[in-house]
């Protein structure tokens, strides 16, 4: 993956897209944004001003998080800064968190530790952006984070979020990730991952709605037999438009690393889904194994799913696979012959093939929650499907 | 129950159906024996209402209406049911959820009440415990890593829940150890009633010697060619499909025939 030509450093990245696909067309070659630059720069033609790190959030959206499991444990943003008046972190004692204007630094040093973070994007009365940044260190077990991503409906928002998440030997954990955004605004997270010997990262997502979604994961296996799982799903309609870039570098010996996704888009929207896995070379022992599945639930819908393999080294088992296809006909049948009626049937198949992946999710809340996020972004029964 | 009239299907152009016609009443029991490749999973499909299946000729009614207007789940809570000779593996979806929605689809289609989550599970606990099958198959999606016996007794235990008027079983038997074969037949049998009626579609005499007929039907090429009762099917074991060959003189289709 090619790094940002501003470099990940820099802090405004939101106003560093909007430059560089708006006025000077210098990322237009950049082969890891073909299918995603048009978009920006659509973007990019208007005026985005600072978002308002005070707004207020309705009580609708603070409903969405808040929930009862992380009560005591949540960090709020508001357009990328930390707000103490949403946020509701007095249980969380094993954590330390560091905040300036827009980034934090958590550092769980104790064991089995749920941090719930939620970025809300609010509409200000022009277009505006925001940016945050996120250092997490995790030195011990069973550690958790949920990163929840929600927004109001209006004028155009842009988020940047740059998050680096640094395992040490014998760390654990899990990054289970929510975006759930309305079609005003686009989203942009930039995610690194370092894991030690003996380190494990694992990681969920559900994405849904949003302008433009584009997520890339650098997740490096530096030390020995360290692991990393990754799964997700992103269910797509209207003209929403989400792009996953996965790079997975195997970088020790014996290391592993699992990776399975889900898309699905209807009407007009457009997922892409690129999963590149790297063997370095000495990385000897590596177990990487990549699965993408996508659905298309209308002709004018598009997925692109490209897995890269590339090995340098001689002892490897490597695995890859993608497919894009329609809804099985057969199992469509065999659910009507039941007697479930078409449109349900469809639902009924959408959402297994989505929930499939989050089966083996150990939080049963954060299952279930992701769930319910699956189900409420299915096709509608009676809905057009064009 | 069932009056099936001259029917003639086609799939991608190619005629499988030749008129064929069967009259199955309530409480009845009938075999559907035949070699591969007469149609008989065709019937089994174009009954429960597959698509792809392009009726060109003839005419089936069921219980006073024709059958071939209805969509599959309108069949479905009409009380048809179709036993799937590969039943399908449906990933994400377990059972428990499936089998709810699609009981509670066909009540609400036939105006009753639907069944809350106590009634449900108390009426499959029962259906279970009958088939021999363990609870936690509930908890697991829809036949997904079933072994193929597991994958059949799952369709007689759906069809026990769903208690249908009219249930076509197509070679239920297939893949079935002796065992599983007469754990399948005592769920057919211990539904037989004189207001339920069975088409059972068969390569095998095996099964009926457990499920026993009150008719018997050789399918050949499109059509039935002979029917009887339970000693017929007997016989066709003794002389295997040859024997019907050669009693039913070639007609000019046969030529083409496989």
């Amino acid at each position: 993956m090619r790094r940002m030509k501003a470099g990940p450093e820099r802090r405004d990245v939101a106003a560093v897209l909007l430059e560089e696909f708006g006025g000077s067309d210098v990322r237009v070659r950049d082969e890891s944004w073909r299918y995603s630059k048009t978009a920006l720069r659509a973007l990019a033609q208007h005026e985005f001003a600072v978002a308002d790190p005070r707004a207020e959030l309705p009580a609708a959206l603070t409903d969405r998080f808040d929930w009862a499991e992380t009560r005591g444990r949540r960090i709020v943003f508001v357009n990328g800064t930390f707000s103490p008046a949403y946020s509701d972190g007095g249980a969380l004692a094993g954590v330390s968190i560091d905040h300036a204007a827009d980034s934090a630094t958590l550092k769980f040093a104790g064991n089995a530790e749920l941090v719930h973070l939620v970025f809300a994007s609010i509409p200000g009365p022009q277009p505006a952006r925001w940016n945050a940044k996120l250092d997490i260190r995790v030195c011990a077990r069973g550690m958790h984070v949920i990163e929840q991503h929600v927004g109001a409906a209006g004028a155009d928002v842009l988020g940047a979020l740059q998050s680096h998440v640094d395992i040490a030997e014998q760390g654990e954990a899990q990054l289970s990730t929510l975006c759930d955004l309305p079609d005003s605004v686009s989203l942009y997270r930039h995610n690194r991952a370092d894991i030690a010997g003996d380190g494990v990262f694992a990681t969920a997502q559900a994405l849904f709605g949003g302008r433009l979604q584009r997520h890339e994961a650098i997740v490096k296996l530096a030390g020995s037999r360290s692991r990393h799982s990754a799964r997700g799903a992103f269910v797509l309609r209207g003209r929403q438009h989400v792009d996953v870039h996965l790079d997975v570098r195997h970088l020790a010996r014996d290391t592993a690393s699992d990776v399975v996704w889900r898309g699905v888009a209807d009407q007009r929207a457009r997922g892409i889904l690129h999963g590149a896995i790297t063997v370095a070379p000495g990385a000897d022992g590596a177990d990487a194994r990549l699965q993408t599945k996508n659905l298309l639930l209308s002709p004018h819908a598009e997925i692109d799913a490209q897995p890269v393999l590339e090995i340098h080294a001689d002892e490897v088992k490597a695995s890859h696979g993608a497919t894009v296809g329609q809804l099985d006909d057969i199992a469509l049948f065999y659910l009507r012959s039941r007697g479930i009626p078409a449109a349900a049937a469809r639902g009924l198949l959408i959402g297994g093939f989505c929930r499939e992946v989050f089966a083996d999710i150990a939080d049963a809340d954060l299952r279930s929650r992701l769930e319910a996020a699956i189900g409420t972004h299915l096709p509608q029964p009676g809905e057009d499907t064009p | 129950m069932l009056n099936i009239d001259n029917l003639h299907v086609c799939v991608a152009g190619k005629e499988i159906l030749k008129g064929l016609s069967l009259v199955v009443n309530a409480g009845e029991v009938h075999a559907i024996m035949g070699p591969n490749g007469a149609g008989k999973s065709t019937l089994g499909n174009v009954l429960a209402g597959r698509e792809g299946y392009e009726i060109t000729a003839g005419s089936v009614e069921y219980a006073g209406r024709n059958l071939l207007d209805l969509e599959p789940e309108q069949r479905a809570a009409e009380g048809l049911f179709l036993a799937f000779q590969y039943p399908v593996e449906i990933p994400g979806v377990n059972n428990t959820y499936f089998l709810k929605a699609a009981l509670n689809a066909q009540r609400k289609h036939r105006g009753e009440p639907e069944l809350d989550s106590m009634q449900f599970l108390k009426s499959v606990r029962e259906k279970l415990r009958v088939l021999h099958i363990p609870d936690d198959l509930m908890s697991r999606a829809v036949n997904a890593g079933f072994s193929g016996g597991e994958k059949k007794r799952n369709e007689i235990f759906q069809m026990a829940l769903l208690a249908p008027k009219l249930a076509i079983l197509d070679e239920t038997d297939s893949g079935l150890d002796i065992d599983a074969l007469k754990m399948v037949a005592d769920g057919v049998n211990a539904m037989r009633d004189p207001q339920r009626a069975f088409v059972v579609i068969t390569h095998y005499q095996r099964l009926l010697d457990y499920i026993v007929p009150d008719f018997v039907h050789v399918m050949v090429d499109g059509r039935i060619v002979e029917s009887g009762d339970k000693s017929l099917a007997l016989k066709l074991e003794e002389h295997g499909y040859a024997w019907i060959a050669d009693r039913h003189a070639p007609h000019e289709s046969r030529a083409g025939a496989a």
